[in-house]
């Protein structure tokens, strides 16, 4: 991202939204959501209560960046049916539909359990989408597949439709310049 | 007849840890650690420029990302001779330190308290009671009657509401729990005040470093904070005061809550100071140096061998021969073409998946050894070696929590007992208490050199003709972390991670030598074949991170872990 204080507003829980990108760039499609992020924040600015954010694989570190917010929207890749490349919508209830599982490694969990953990301490946002993407190939590897790359435009315009609904509007960039996704760089 | 227990959490793609047990009367009698997913690293990095290791890197996991950016500038800076600018230590210093105080307070009450906490059990609690006890444990103030009626009304509304979703992954109710309410009161309360704190240290990371999770102010020779005490747009005095205010508060929270609660659960569950040894040999290294070269610090490195700390070997500087020239990986039990075991900078790393066999290949993760010797990395690790030198600051808060928890317990603890599944949650919050002192103080040092008008911050260099070699360590959260780098006319031929999570999660060497995690299982009780939390809370206590480097949501309600057990 290009604006280097939104991190750090962002966790300050001063901003209403989130726009999450998560997701591994080192391993193949699921660079997704940060590739995603790349493509919104290329293309769009926003007003300052949305943050644009790629925050990797934090799992529950991720909690701090829910703490304060209104809504978010996090892109990332799931487990569901269907081709790769497919966009899959979820609202916060169905995310939360089945309890989180006993985990071995402190670090397998996610959203699910950031969101509740949020919800414990009294904070977190009420209005949750994850635009979802079946990836093709998840191995260590740098790029999208085809089918996944062609997905990213789709993300970006869902996320830009889900900004538009909280009664956020985004507004194109002029002139554009292409995303930064340092790690395709070769 | 034994049952075999896998513990094995499934994703879509592929599982990271699994942990396979033996158990034979009530008792683990085998075990086996499994890493489940390929890394790979070096796939990625050969031949790009070594000044973008450290941005990759930090990639590798989304939770200690940091960490790798720390331990690659360090090495590819070993590599080419460099030496950096005492500013950008202290600012690197005061970066790794508040990092690894997130961490361990994350990895404490939001991961693994819920091994020994049963939160049912705390809407039982008696209110003023629970207040009493954390009134006399510690001069915290937010351990009023008031804050506990708060913390069980939340809790009882949220039970109502049936939304106790987080906490469906503890086993509450397990006969291995043994809290009273109260402190199970008095712990969900720190756990909601614990968010808060580590929010504070990762909020010093994120000012140092542009952003978090992954920082952006690292450089190979230096850090990219410009430094201008009237500048409102570089590192000024009105930011150096921001952080000191966070990691007072910070300290304030480790010192008077954190030590205090680990001392107590401790004390309540005696017997898990007995279990959970396993591997007795300990490597910790040195960090938060002192100078520009790296040859003085504030933390002790150091190994010590079959848990004596007469045998203590110290590791002194960044150029270490002792470390350096005794690290190898074998892989004879991993999911690699041969059998051999190397020097990191030898390795030629060839994947060859075949099923899981206990008696032969059974992981992805190598088997790191130093000397030939198995070795637990981690806090208890580095906590034990500072014991072993007389470290001040380290000495004072592991006799705070052995007094703390022998009162409590009401019989003599000694150190001796950190050996042990518990002693690794004690010795945990014995260097986050030993780190909020030294974050401060290096906060401090950073703001008197720029006060004396120093504000270097890079030294400006050249890459040598030919090949160089170098190493970088770093004591990270979960313990000690070193890439290792070939460099060949400015690009990199060879790069080796080995992290902390290798030498405790790594399986049998050639020698049949057990890894920590596989060696600490043995010999621990299983009340419930169907519920082996023992199991968690072993592997737990060292803080397992083998799993960030990739993870796909599941939400269509499949299975995200799986026990199985077999008889």
């Amino acid at each position: 991202m290009s604006d280097e204080g939104r991190a750090e507003e962002g966790i300050e829980g001063q901003r209403r939204l989130a726009v999450i990108g998560l997701g591994n760039v080192l391993m193949g499609d699921d660079a997704f959501g940060p590739t995603v992020m790349g493509a919104v924040d290329a293309q769009y600015e926003f007003p300052p209560e949305v943050a644009v954010l790629d925050l990797g694989t934090p799992g529950l570190d991720l909690t701090p960046y829910l703490l304060g917010l209104d809504a978010a929207v996090i892109v990332d890749t799931v487990n569901a049916s269907g081709a790769a490349g497919t966009i899959v919508l979820y609202r916060r209830d169905e995310i939360l539909k089945t309890p989180p599982q006993p985990r071995l490694s402190p670090h397998d969990p996610g959203l699910k359990e950031a969101l509740l953990t949020v919800a414990f301490a009294g904070g977190g946002p009420r209005e949750v989408l994850l635009i979802g993407v079946v990836p093709g190939k998840v191995t260590t590897g740098i790029g999208l597949t085809a089918a996944v790359r062609a997905a990213v435009a789709e993300a970006a315009a869902e996320v830009v439709r889900e900004l538009a609904r909280l009664g956020v509007r985004a507004r194109s960039r002029s002139p554009q310049s292409p995303p930064d996704l340092w790690w395709e760089r070769p | 007849m034994s049952t075999r227990i896998t513990v094995d959490p499934i994703t879509r793609i592929e599982g990271h840890l699994r942990i396979d047990v033996e158990v034979d009367g009530g008792r683990v009698k085998n075990s086996w650690s499994s890493g489940q997913m390929y890394r790979g690293i070096e796939t990625i990095l050969q031949g790009r420029d070594p000044r973008d290791a450290w941005v990759f890197t930090q990639r590798l996991c989304g939770v200690c990302t940091t960490v790798h950016a720390i331990a690659s500038v360090r090495a590819v800076e070993n590599a080419l001779g460099i030496e950096i600018p005492i500013n950008a230590q202290y600012i690197r210093n005061v970066i790794l330190a508040a990092h690894a105080l997130h961490d361990h307070m994350v990895h404490f009450y939001h991961l693994s308290a819920l091994d020994w906490v049963d939160v049912t059990s705390a809407l039982k609690a008696d209110p003023a009671k629970a207040a009493a006890l954390g009134e006399s444990l510690s001069p915290w103030p937010h351990n009023s009657k008031r804050e506990m009626e708060a913390v069980k009304d939340k809790l009882a509304s949220f039970v109502a509401g049936g939304q106790l979703g987080i906490f469906t992954n503890g086993y509450w109710g397990h006969p291995a729990m043994k809290l009273p309410p109260e402190v199970n009161l008095l712990a969900v309360a720190h756990y909601l005040q614990a968010l808060e704190y580590q929010f504070k240290a990762n909020k010093v990371v994120a000012i140092l470093g542009s952003k978090t999770p992954n920082i952006q102010n690292l450089a190979v020779g230096g850090v990219a904070n410009a430094i201008n005490l009237d500048n409102q747009a570089t590192l000024n005095m009105e930011k150096l005061f921001m952080m000191k205010d966070l990691l007072d508060e910070v300290a304030a929270f480790v010192q008077q809550v954190y030590v205090p609660d680990v001392a107590a659960i401790g004390a309540m569950y005696p017997e898990w100071l007995g279990y959970g040894s396993g591997v007795t040999n300990y490597l910790s290294v040195p960090d938060l140096p002192l100078d520009t070269k790296g040859t003085q610090f504030d933390l002790p490195g150091g190994t010590i061998v079959d848990g004596n700390l007469a045998t203590l070997k110290p590791i002194t500087s960044f150029q270490d021969a002792y470390f350096k020239d005794n690290v190898t990986e074998g892989i004879t039990h991993a999911w690699y073409d041969g059998d051999w075991d190397k020097h990191p900078w030898e390795e030629e790393t060839v994947p060859h998946y075949t099923e899981f066999d206990g008696d032969k290949k059974y992981s992805w993760v190598k088997a790191p050894r130093f000397e030939g010797r198995p070795m637990q990395v981690g806090p208890l690790a580095q906590v034990l070696v500072g014991y072993a030198t007389g470290h001040p600051i380290i000495k004072k808060y592991a006799d705070q929590v052995l007094n703390t928890a022998s009162a409590i317990a009401k019989v003599k603890l000694t150190p001796a007992v950190l050996h042990s599944t518990l002693g690794r949650h004690a010795a945990r919050a014995v260097r986050a208490a030993t780190l909020s002192e030294l974050a401060l103080k290096h906060l401090q040092l950073l703001t008197e050199n720029i006060g004396k008008g120093d504000v270097a911050i890079f030294t400006p260099w050249t890459y040598p003709a030919g090949e160089q070699r170098g190493f970088g360590f770093h004591e990270a959260p979960r313990g000690t972390l070193s890439h290792w780098v070939v460099i060949r006319d400015g690009k990199i031929v060879n790069y080796q991670a080995v992290v902390p999570s290798t030498w405790n999660a790594g399986p049998r060497d050639e020698k049949g030598q057990k890894g920590p995690y596989e060696a600490s299982l043995v010999g621990n009780p299983i009340a419930d074949t169907a519920k082996p939390l023992e199991v968690l809370r072993t592997v737990h206590s060292f803080d397992p991170c083998l799993a960030c480097a990739i993870h796909t949501l599941d939400v269509e309600g499949n299975e995200l872990s799986k026990i199985r057990t077999l008889t």
